[in-house]
């Protein structure tokens, strides 16, 4: 019932990167997630668009590290944008007051062109 | 006992010079062997016992005097018999003195340098030498009555023993043909004087010695004539006792037959250092044992105050007792997924000024001892902020500072309901519920068909506490009528799985409600909502904490009762509790 969690970085271009994850995205999940983003943000790539399509199910321990990236990334000077969020990741988004800070779009080359300059998607 | 010419070679000019004090004749003294004395190869010092010989000037000093001995190791070997023994020496020196008749008693006596001090450290290093081998009164062992039998048997004498020369009594260690005795008074003369001396003690014919004519067993009726003995010297010098050969006729000895004596006596000595290296191996084994022993106790100790600190901690951290609210019913359940009893959930009803009462209800990120830190930081500031402000929206706002304010901000937050209760006319509350991230509480109130009406309570904008500086806080006033329930849950409800492996998610939790009848029993409502619960597996995975509130109808609860049955159980937890240990109210 518990998928394997993965976290892959698909894209790197200058200060963006795109960290895909997929899988369950809870207390076991949440410190790798939390550490890879850290990583690309150390290594100047500081504004992160997580891709969460892949995403099945996400507690407050994921929602925890989503928090932690944005404040690591604000703190770079950098961004964190959501991509492809599933709907009840949706919902918790909403209901934790998170999409308010998060900006989100529905794939990560959406976001990717926002990131860019390219606003036309938002 | 050494010719006379012996007599006078051992007392060489130095000897004599240092034992008189330089009040020699000279005669005697002339009488040395100049080989011997070029042939002297080693100088040793040692000490004589009082002795009481009759008639002699020097014994009768009874003071311990300082000599040097010659030709210890070779020398002369002729000569070294008579010389090797301290007794023997004393006795020859005397026994020249007094047949010379040279030197008168009181030229000599006050000459003698006292050295007692010397003496009395001597005897107290031996002594405590003889405790060190911890051999005294212990049992009969079969390897000293060997060496004793052995020795009987080589000298062809009655009698043979081995003794330790205790303070003030000669213990047999070993006592071949004196059974019965265990041990003998230190009488001068035999062992007394033999153990005084590193050399060999030989006494050909008792009477005619001086100091041992007297001893008991010379002078009693066993009747001792011939007495020879080898001390049993350590490995660094300590004279503990001897090995004695006795016989009740008078007789010569050879000096290889002495020195089997010595070598007998270095049996023993052996042997007395094997046990005692085995002594040391066992006390050091049984030291070893004894300190891991107190090591073990002190890490149960150890183990035993850290569970009770943990134990009195974990209860600051787990829900308190609900209070008794007038004209309300209140239930909860409590269960951890950590073994420790810690979680990251929390929840708690308090009243406040002005006959009101908070309450909350919410849930750190994370689980186990980490989020229970957070969780107590919660609780408390929560409490402190309703005592300031009442505004529940205030209270959440507080509790944001309070987060972020904290060392480990970012990585530490919660989602909370917050409540402010406040009795109506009707007999019913005013609710003024603010949420932050968190799940919608869920009001019932009866229906037409009673049945219930299942409404999430929803605050427009709440935001996780303690993620953002900028975060806003919502709240929302409905009213409690009589009959009417409300549910606050955390996320080990609605995210537990069912059998088909969804989570009951807030569509499965609804049904669940709507289902219920009517009026809304808090206790009822809890143990319904546990007993589904129970029916859903793996939902020891995560930390459930439910909160119910509930006003009885009138008939229900009859005016001027307060209904706390549920709140009223002690939310102690059992402290040998196991992994998931719950805590149901009632």
């Amino acid at each position: 019932m518990t998928d394997a969690f993965h976290i892959d970085v698909p894209h790197t271009d200058g200060a963006l990167a795109v960290i895909a994850l997929s899988g369950e995205f809870d207390i076991a999940a949440a410190p790798a997630v939390r550490a890879r983003a850290l990583e690309l943000i150390a290594t100047g790539h500081t504004d992160l668009v997580a891709d969460l399509s892949g995403v099945t199910f996400c507690d407050s321990s994921g929602l925890g590290s989503l928090v932690g990236i944005w404040r690591c990334a604000k703190d770079a000077d950098g961004s964190l944008t959501l991509a492809a969020i599933p709907d009840r990741l949706s919902r918790l988004l909403s209901v934790t007051g998170m999409d308010t800070f998060l900006p989100a779009y529905s794939s990560a080359d959406a976001a990717l062109a926002a990131r860019q300059g390219n606003r036309t998607t938002a | 006992m050494p010719p006379r010419d012996q007599v006078r070679q051992v007392l060489a000019a130095e000897d004599l010079v240092d034992m008189a004090g330089g009040n020699v004749p000279s005669e005697l003294c002339a009488q040395v062997g100049e080989q011997l004395v070029a042939r002297t190869t080693k100088v040793v010092t040692f000490a004589f016992s009082p002795i009481t010989a009759p008639g002699c000037g020097l014994a009768a000093s009874t003071m311990p005097v300082r000599t040097t001995k010659l030709a210890v190791r070779s020398g002369a070997p002729a000569r070294s018999v008579g010389f090797r023994r301290a007794g023997c020496l004393v006795g020859a020196f005397l026994g020249g003195m007094s047949e010379t008749r040279n030197m008168p008693e009181q030229a000599i006596l006050p000459a003698i340098a006292p050295s007692e001090p010397l003496a009395v450290s001597v005897e107290a290093a031996r002594m405590a030498a003889v405790r060190r081998y911890d051999i005294l009164d212990t049992p009969p062992d079969g390897a000293y009555d060997r060496v004793a039998a052995l020795a009987a048997r080589l000298f062809e004498v009655p009698v043979a023993t081995v003794t330790i020369v205790d303070e003030d009594r000669i213990w047999f260690k070993a006592a071949h043909g004196l059974e019965g005795v265990s041990e003998i008074g230190r009488d001068p003369g035999l062992c007394a004087s033999a153990v005084l001396s590193d050399d060999t003690t030989v006494i050909p014919d008792t009477l005619l010695d001086p100091v041992a004519c007297s001893n008991p067993l010379v002078a009693g009726p066993m009747g001792v004539r011939f007495y020879a003995a080898a001390p049993i010297i350590t490995a660094d010098g300590h004279r503990l006792g001897t090995v004695n050969v006795l016989d009740t006729r008078p007789r010569e000895i050879s000096e290889a037959d002495a020195s089997t004596l010595t070598d007998l006596a270095a049996v023993v000595r052996d042997q007395l250092e094997l046990r005692l290296s085995a002594l040391h191996v066992i006390r050091a084994e049984q030291e070893k044992r004894q300190a891991e022993e107190e090591a073990r106790q002190r890490a149960e100790r150890d183990k035993a105050a850290i569970a009770a600190f943990a134990s009195t901690l974990q209860r600051t951290l787990v829900p308190p007792a609900l209070p008794a609210v007038p004209g309300l019913e209140l239930a909860c359940h409590y269960k951890t997924a950590s073994p420790q009893e810690v979680g990251g959930d929390f929840y708690d009803v308090f009243p406040i000024a002005g006959g009101r009462s908070a309450f909350f209800l919410g849930d750190v990120c994370g689980k186990g001892a980490e989020a229970a830190s957070v969780t107590s930081l919660t609780r408390y500031t929560l409490r402190a902020a309703a005592l300031v402000d009442a505004d529940p929206t205030a209270a959440l706002k507080a509790l944001n500072t309070a987060l972020l304010l904290d060392a480990a901000v970012g990585t530490r937050f919660c989602t909370a309901v917050f409540g402010l209760l406040d009795p109506a006319r009707d007999g019913g509350f005013t609710v003024t519920l603010a949420t932050g991230g968190h799940p919608p509480a869920y009001h019932l109130s009866p229906d037409e068909g009673g049945g219930v009406r299942v409404e999430a309570v929803r605050a427009k904008g709440g935001m996780l506490v303690g993620a953002f500086a900028e975060a806003a806080f919502a709240s929302r006033t409905l009213h409690l009528a009589p009959g009417e329930g409300l549910l606050l849950y955390t996320d080990g409800l609605t995210e537990a799985r069912t059998v088909d492996g969804h989570m009951l998610a807030d569509t499965g939790l609804t049904d669940f409600l709507a289902q219920r009848s009517a009026p809304v029993s808090a206790g009822a409502l809890i143990d319904d909502t546990v007993a589904l619960l129970d029916t859903l597996p793996d939902t020891e995975r995560d930390d459930v904490a439910l909160l119910a509130l509930s006003v009885p109808t009138a008939d229900a609860a009859p005016a001027g009762i307060t209904t706390t049955a549920h709140s009223a159980a002690a939310p102690t937890a059992p402290a040998d509790a196991s992994v998931g240990q719950e805590i149901r109210r009632p």
